[in-house]
């Protein structure tokens, strides 16, 4: 409790935190905004009345709280996977680890609950990004004139938890692997860089091996957070060629998750830390 | 807190390398409880090899240790919950402040009470800049704090990594201070250093270690007293009738002819026999016109590390007169 804790205080005053949160936000906030705002002129979308309707659609609710978090998830499966990788890394780059291994503290303990508290920041910044999201379209909708009388509607609300709780997961998976990408890289940079290679990666490699790629870790966290109406944006692996059922999906990103970790904990454990 | 033998620390053949390049080859380090020790050798000698074995970041690939009178093997890892250590660099989160870095560290391994941290603050004279963040601290206030981290949990022993690295004059005063009354309360100090001036003056003991392996060990002054030299300025056409005096105190390797032309002497001899030099010279009617004592552990060191000099080493020739004449002892021509 006392590393989880630690690892929370950590977390909380790290910039990393807050930038790649703004960054989120402030992309989310300024395409919410731009679309509601241009939806009704010709510069909205595309510029045709398809663009312009489909823009309307983007902040109408009750329809626009899926789209606002998959755009989170999306977007934020990226960001968390850079997140995860600058937290690990640094505990290589900078030596902290070596710090604590010195004064007897188990190493796999070390990095679970150093990975915990990433979840558990992960968990909350979803949760705020989301209700950042939802003000942003409110007042997207609000410029783009389209009524906002689906934002109390039940059904949808009553679903939001388990999407959210979905989402969580499949963004913790992401988180992972790029913890794990910069333990065994022993770096922040490093790590970073062989991620973000990863993301893309696998989104270039769904075109052409839609039938490998849809098991691999970005698009099954895609295809587990999917509600199949495809409106969704925001990018995100290579979900869009080919996906599994969203339930095969969720199995597989536990595997991902739980694999991940292991060999994060694994290595950490085996490693010589020197430097 | 030692074991039955007495020791805070001990290898018995330790070994480790990297790929083909042995780093230890069969390292037997015996640390007395309650002492300052110094750990000394070249740069490659295996020195920082051995405290990343000690600290269980690198594992052996054979020999035992013993911390603390108990084996410690790789999952013996609450072993160094009584053992304090700064690795090479002090390594810090560098966005948060001192006060903080402590406190997470202490977040690992032992339990520390808050108030610990505001002691070892206080010991380490960062009180006033402790919510400063570490990544605006200069390289000495880090190692100040790398020592108040080592500090942390009360350890039994201490092993510290160069631990006069960026401190200024005072800063090397009253680390060497603190060490040296950490050990008269009982605790043991394993320092690791090039600066053989700074071991002379704070170390009890001295291991030196070259190539992976022990070459000497022992009590400093023990140690010193072997290599204690007296030197002697007789009249330069007496050096050969002083030379032939003093054969009998000393075989003749052991005496050296520094500079004729001055007139002087070196005897290598424990200290505390400058008075039979002068009485012997006396007695043969040649009297000294100067007469100087001292140790010098840079000397010992070359000899022992096969004359790899201590990278940046500075050799300190402590006198009991303060030896200013004359060229070093033993870099003279054998009488």
């Amino acid at each position: 409790m006392r590393l989880f804790l630690s690892g929370l205080r950590k977390l909380v005053r790290r910039p990393a935190t807050f930038v790649i949160f703004g960054l989120l936000i402030g992309l989310l906030v300024l395409i919410v905004l731009a679309v509601g705002a241009t939806a009704n002129s010709g510069m909205g979308a595309g510029g045709g009345p398809n663009g312009r309707a489909a823009a309307k659609e983007l902040v109408t609710f009750p329809g626009a709280y899926d789209r606002m978090l998959q755009f989170i998830l999306g977007l934020g499966g990226l960001f968390a996977m850079i997140y995860g990788a600058a937290i690990a890394g640094s505990e290589w780059s900078w030596g902290t680890l070596k710090s604590a291994v010195a004064r007897g503290e188990s190493r796999v303990r070390y990095m679970l609950f150093s990975f915990a508290s990433i979840g558990l920041m992960i968990a909350v910044g979803l949760v705020i990004a989301f209700g950042i999201a939802v003000v942003a379209a409110v007042i997207g909708a609000n410029l783009a004139n389209v009524s906002t009388s689906g934002l109390g509607d039940t059904a949808t609300l009553g679903h939001l938890p388990e999407r959210l709780l979905k989402g969580w997961f499949a963004v913790l998976e992401e988180a992972a692997l790029g913890f794990t990408i910069a333990t065994l890289a022993r770096s922040q940079l490093a790590g970073i860089g062989a991620g973000i290679a990863f993301y893309f990666g696998e989104t270039f490699a769904s075109i052409f091996l839609p039938d490998i790629v849809k098991y691999m870790p970005f698009s099954v966290a895609n295809a587990s957070v999917a509600t199949g109406s495809g409106q969704g944006f925001g990018g995100g692996g290579g979900a869009t060629i080919a996906t599994l059922p969203a339930d095969q999906a969720l199995l597989m990103v536990a595997v991902w998750l739980v694999g991940s970790l292991f060999v994060a904990a694994l290595y950490s454990d085996r490693a010589e830390i020197s430097g | 807190m030692s074991g039955m033998d007495g020791l805070a620390l001990a290898t018995r053949g330790l070994r480790k390398s990297y790929g083909s390049r042995r780093a230890l080859d069969g390292l037997d380090l015996s640390v007395p409880a309650g002492v300052v020790y110094g750990f000394l050798g070249p740069n490659g000698a295996g020195k920082t090899t051995t405290m990343r074995v000690l600290t269980g970041l690198i594992h052996a690939d054979g020999g035992t240790v013993e911390l603390l009178g108990r084996p410690f093997k790789r999952g013996d890892r609450h072993r160094l919950f009584e053992v304090g250590a700064l690795v090479e660099a002090p390594t810090f989160y560098p966005y948060l402040s001192a006060r903080a870095n402590l406190r997470e560290l202490a977040a690992s391994g032992a339990p520390v009470p808050s108030k610990r941290i505001e002691e070892v603050l206080d010991l380490a004279g960062l009180c006033d800049r402790a919510n400063d963040k570490v990544q605006g601290y200069s390289m000495g206030m880090k190692q100040r704090l790398g020592i108040a981290a080592a500090l942390l949990s009360d350890p039994k022993l201490l092993l510290l990594d160069e631990p006069a690295n960026g401190l200024d004059p005072a800063g090397i005063v009253a680390m060497r201070d603190t060490l040296k009354a950490l050990a008269s309360q009982g605790k043991t100090v394993f320092v690791s250093s090039h600066l053989l001036a700074e071991i002379q003056v704070m170390a009890d003991v001295v291991g030196i270690i070259a190539a992976g392996k022990l070459v000497r060990e022992g009590p400093l002054k023990e140690l010193l007293s072997m290599q204690g030299v007296v030197k002697v300025r007789v009249r330069p056409n007496l050096v050969d009738a002083a030379i032939e005096t003093l054969a009998p105190l000393a075989p003749a390797e052991r005496l050296t002819e520094t500079d004729r032309d001055e007139g002087w002497l070196a005897v290598r001899l424990a200290t505390d026999r400058a008075e039979e030099v002068n009485q012997k010279l006396a007695g043969a009617g040649i009297y000294a016109s100067g007469l100087e004592s001292g140790t010098d552990l840079e000397m010992l060191f070359l000899e022992l590390t096969g004359g790899q000099g201590p990278s940046g080493g500075e050799g300190a020739f402590v006198g009991l007169g303060g030896l200013n004449g004359g060229a070093p002892a033993g870099k003279g021509t054998a009488a």
